[in-house]
């Protein structure tokens, strides 16, 4: 699984960064960038996140 | 391009700490991945003035958005408590003029600041950190050597745990936060804050008035709690849908439009256990020097900013860049203020087990004097009163006296 970002809805509060144990995500100028093989589907950001923008998506090519 | 000390984070501890060293003759360059200094902001803005400490400066008109008196603590059953003396006064920031003018201060003592610019590794030497590879606005990344590198990167703190220092906070000892900017509202120029388990568990909501009878209308609560429904249908910690619930329920805000939307998510658990290692170090919210109860981090960060810069003043002296040689920082924080964060987590700590009746009653019983002494941190006086009425309540106050 991989983290994805709405970025209609994200704030760039930087919320999601702060508490991802393995630094798959961080803020890259304007946007939050995501890094999906970092990424240990902990689920921190989605549950810490305060603009609700943050869902799991399966990563290219993952099957169900 | 080689220089003294580069510092991550253009905000109060880097700006800070860049002032004051630049002042001393260090050849200081700050890189800020943010377009614009100071946006976006994610901060109450709230300032006491008694907070701001060891700061040889002035704070202008243009960074202040409104002035406070004091504070109304609201119960959950609506009783409040006024707190309001010559030590209460304090100023509602705009924190974009603000963190630019402190940039121009570090700018005007000579440290050379570039915005939009992303630290995108650490250089390492010989197994020693010996600066930083950056890239300005997503272009080709250059190198910038200097044998200190600073994080004053924040919450994200993503340098420092590359630097390993352990700057990663949990969930439970973070809040996650809405706000909106709010009009019309009138207030008494005083800050109001909120309590209780239905308005904002392990946390609180506040309303800080600003200029033209705006304010901002927040809410923090625990980052670990499951209060909503989160992405994949996950339950997680949903301030805005609380916030909501309580701007619905206020006479004066639900009239009132919202100019922008704020988020963000402050550490409100304990510093990291070290800020310092050989070539590095960490300050303000990147070493989570911030105040566990009310989430502030701006006065923390400015005082941490100048004794962190007085070490590497010294350390530039003798060209030394050691742990040990930064140490005399770490040490000066938390023989001072990291008491005093020391005793508000304690607090943090024990006020989350308390429920709402119990709250009233901590409420009824307290005076402004017993918050002076509380927010102080002599907790004796005000738990001995307020377990006199309640002796069950000893069980989980008693914790504040040991």
């Amino acid at each position: 699984m991989a983290i994805k970002i709405n970025h209609d809805r994200c704030i760039q509060c930087v919320g999601c960064a702060s508490v991802c144990p393995v630094m798959a995500i961080e803020l890259d100028g304007l946007r939050m960038k995501t890094y999906p093989d970092k990424c240990i589907n902990c689920k921190a950001c989605i549950r810490a996140c305060p603009a609700n923008c943050i869902t799991l998506i399966e990563k290219e090519g993952e099957k169900e | 391009m080689e220089c003294d000390v580069i510092v991550i984070g253009a905000g109060p501890a880097g700006s800070t700490f860049s002032r004051v060293a630049a002042q001393a003759g260090l050849d200081v360059r700050v890189f800020d991945k943010r377009k614009e200094l100071g946006e976006p902001v994610r901060c109450g803005e709230g300032l006491g003035e008694r907070e701001v400490v060891a700061q040889d400066i002035d704070i202008p008109k243009q960074c202040i958005s409104a002035d406070i008196e004091g504070a109304k603590v609201i119960a959950p059953n609506g009783k409040s408590i006024v707190w309001k003396d010559d030590n209460t006064r304090g100023w509602v920031l705009e924190r974009k003029m603000f963190d630019k003018w402190l940039a121009e201060k570090a700018v005007e003592k000579g440290a050379k600041i570039r915005s939009y610019t992303r630290i995108i590794d650490l250089v390492e030497e010989d197994g020693k950190i010996a600066g930083v590879k950056v890239s300005h606005g997503g272009r080709e990344p250059y190198e910038v050597r200097a044998p200190l590198v600073v994080s004053a990167e924040g919450m994200e703190s993503i340098v420092a745990r590359k630097a390993g220092l352990k700057a990663i906070s949990t969930l439970y000892d973070v809040d996650t936060c809405y706000q909106y900017e709010m009009k019309p509202y009138d207030h008494e120029s005083l800050i109001e804050l909120y309590f209780g388990n239905g308005i904002a568990p392990r946390g609180y909501v506040w309303i800080f008035p600003k200029a033209d009878r705006k304010a901002n209308v927040g809410i923090g609560i625990g980052a670990h709690l499951t209060n909503g429904e989160k992405g994949n249908g996950i339950e997680g910690a949903d301030p805005k849908v609380l916030l909501d619930k309580f701007i619905e329920g206020h006479a004066q805000l639900k009239e009132a439009s919202s100019l922008e939307d704020f988020g963000g998510v402050i550490s409100v658990g304990a510093p990291i256990e070290s800020f310092v290692r050989d070539n590095f170090l960490a300050v303000g919210t990147s070493a989570r020097q911030v105040d566990p109860i009310h989430g502030g981090g701006i006065a923390l960060a400015m005082e941490a900013g100048v004794m962190a810069a007085n070490a590497a003043i010294e350390a530039h002296r003798k060209k030394d860049f050691s742990k040990e040689m930064l140490q005399p920082y770490e040490e000066k924080w938390r023989s001072g203020p990291g008491k005093k964060v020391a005793k508000r987590l304690l607090l943090r700590k024990v006020l989350e087990s308390v429920n709402d009746d119990d709250l009233n009653h901590i409420f009824d019983n307290l005076t402004q004097g017993d918050l002076d002494n509380v927010m102080k941190g002599s907790f004796a006086g005000p738990v001995a009163k307020v377990v006199a009425g309640r002796p069950q309540l000893l069980k989980i106050l008693g914790a504040l006296t040991r």
